[in-house]
């Protein structure tokens, strides 16, 4: 072992991880791929049959569920993401401050997030349950009417989105927060001493250089919430109807419900490849941030 | 009043509607868990009910946790085994792969193909929807007689986690002062040496970090578990999912395992405080 030179040492650091994860993730995505040109109905057929670009036409120009899906997804990610950006910048702003108790309130919204999805997704579906849900009984308690939160179509998506920002707002506040601490003082002093407001402190000094940070977490934030899955399958199980489908949700049905494993994967690269744009976007990021 | 910005003055109506907003996020953040915690001790008929006040409103019993813990007891012992067992050791392999490869990306120079675009190859493959390996997986795990097995999870859960060990491992040992290494090699000490005995100590926080970061997504965890451990390796999200039968949603169910199931990764955020933020944003903000 000591006789390895330098040169075969880094590599037989760097190895096993490398190998694991071509095995693991490149090969399985590679053999996506050639499934996504066969049909292979898995419960019927037992070996694939070559279709070509079929599965591709089909999903694109014939099948209306993939692009309600992708909209839905979309639609969910950005509404989610800058709700959170919004909340976690005016809960970051006053937290930065110190006070009493400061730490108090930094632990408690660490809790959401922290808990597993599937979890916080039951316990919505049980909270928002239109008929002998607490929140229901709480609204009408007060003189509000009751809301359909998970029976309307029109409510339901938004519903998920709801407890997203439930869920993942104290991550942008966080990562916000850390980020406001690691500001230069003397700039505000400055601006200070110029006799500045808060708000044009806000405006001039802290955005500016905060941007990059509020990029960055935003395209985290939004790749993660473009697999979309538990919270679907938890409050609404993709329903009424299929109206809070996702994509993530779409690919786990044809494939592991259908078993049309062909199908399956051709719209699993319909789906990385959308997602590919926002990994570059935050790959660049990190080009940026690590030179 | 001082800000860590420079100097400000608040009115006291001002500081009392920055506590009120704070007040009133902490409410929405804590409530489900503190209504989990309520049904949790409430009989079935009246887990859908909307009452609060244990003794005055409601008579508490421990129904629910008896449910869980005596009638379908193997269920839920299996589980909560289950998760733990795959937690543990999917993460453990993570971070001993990811140290091993962060600190070769750290420390040497790879020249044919760039130290940062190994790296950045690496976290890319974090970004990955896992439903998209769902086919082959299932295909490979079917062929290996594995489907149900907690095998098969544990494989699972560490090429999820890989990614990011690898990347955060790099982004500490980065931070860490290599002179120590360098004079120990210089000293003789072969390199496998000088990281296992020099480096790795000194990382240690960092180690801790990434172990635990890795359990709290295993933990988490849902697509691969539904779909590889859906009876003998189920994992307390599956059983959380089962909670939802023909009948409807048991209330009191839901409510007792959450709370089994959130205790965990909620206890090991605490912990992670210092690093949770950095290992969430992969090393982009640092506390």
């Amino acid at each position: 072992m000591e006789t390895l030179g330098k040169k075969n040492i880094k590599w037989f650091f760097l190895l096993p991880a490398l190998a694991y994860l071509i095995i693991m993730a490149i090969l399985p995505l590679v053999w996506t791929l050639t499934l996504s040109f066969t049909r292979w109905h898995a419960n019927v057929m037992p070996k694939p049959k070559w279709v070509g670009l079929g599965n591709f036409k089909y999903f694109l120009f014939e099948d209306p569920r993939f692009w309600h899906d992708l909209g839905f997804t979309c639609m969910y990610v950005g509404i989610s993401v800058t709700v959170e950006l919004i909340i976690g910048l005016i809960l970051a702003t006053l937290l930065s401050q110190r006070f009493k108790g400061k730490n108090f309130f930094r632990v408690l919204y660490l809790i959401p997030m922290a808990c597993p999805p599937i979890a916080v997704a039951f316990l919505w579906r049980m909270m928002l349950h239109p008929d002998i849900g607490v929140i229901n009984s709480i609204l009408t308690s007060i003189g509000l009417r009751a809301v359909k939160w998970t029976t309307s179509p029109k409510v339901a998506p938004f519903t998920i989105i709801m407890v997203d920002i439930w869920e993942w707002t104290p991550f942008m506040f966080l990562a916000l927060l850390a980020a406001f601490q690691s500001l230069p003082t003397e700039l505000y002093q400055a601006a200070a001493v110029d006799g500045a407001s808060s708000w044009q402190m806000f405006v001039y000094i802290t955005l500016p250089l905060i941007t990059p940070v509020i990029v960055t977490i935003s395209l985290i934030r939004a790749i993660d919430a473009f697999k979309l899955f538990e919270l679907v399958f938890g409050i609404t199980g993709a329903g009424p109807g299929s109206a809070t489908e996702s994509l993530s949700y779409y690919v786990y049905l044809i494939g592991m419900k259908w078993f049309k494993l062909g199908r399956g994967s051709a719209v699993s690269w319909l789906f990385l490849a959308v997602l590919l744009i926002l990994a570059m976007l935050l790959i660049s990021r990190f080009k940026k941030i690590k030179s | 009043m001082i800000t860590e910005h420079g100097i400000q003055r608040r009115s006291p109506i001002g500081i009392v509607i920055v506590f009120l907003i704070l007040v009133i996020f902490a409410i929405w953040t804590i409530f489900p868990i503190i209504w989990a915690i309520i049904t949790s001790f409430k009989e079935p008929g009246e887990s859908f009910k909307a009452t609060f006040i244990p003794f005055k409103q409601f008579k508490p019993t421990l129904y629910a946790w008896q449910d869980a813990f005596v009638t379908t007891r193997d269920r839920t012992l299996r589980s909560l085994r289950n998760s733990i067992v795959i937690a543990t050791i999917s993460s453990a392999i993570a971070l001993i792969l990811g140290a091993f490869a962060g600190y070769s990306l750290a420390r040497y120079e790879f020249k044919k193909w760039k130290n940062k675009d190994i790296s950045l190859f690496i976290l890319s493959q974090r970004m990955f929807p896992p439903v998209a390996v769902l086919i082959p997986y299932f295909l490979i795990m079917q062929k290996l007689h594995l489907l149900d097995n907690i095998t098969a999870i544990i494989i699972v859960h560490t090429t999820m986690n890989l990614p990011l060990a690898v990347w955060l491992m790099l982004d500490f040992f980065q931070d860490l002062p290599k002179e120590l290494e360098e004079a120990a090699l210089i000293d003789g000490c072969g390199h496998l040496k000088a990281f296992l005995y020099i480096a790795l100590p000194i990382a240690a926080p960092g180690l801790v970090a990434v172990y635990v970061l890795s359990f709290i997504f295993s933990w988490n965890e849902f697509i691969f578990v539904i779909v590889f451990g859906y009876m003998k390796a189920m994992t307390l999200p599956v059983m959380i999912a089962g909670s939802l039968s023909v009948r409807g949603l048991d209330f009191w169910k839901v409510a007792s395992l959450s709370i089994v199931a959130v205790i965990p990764p909620v206890v090991l955020a605490l912990v992670l405080s210092r690093y949770l933020v950095r290992g969430l944003t992969m090393g982009a903000i640092k506390e």
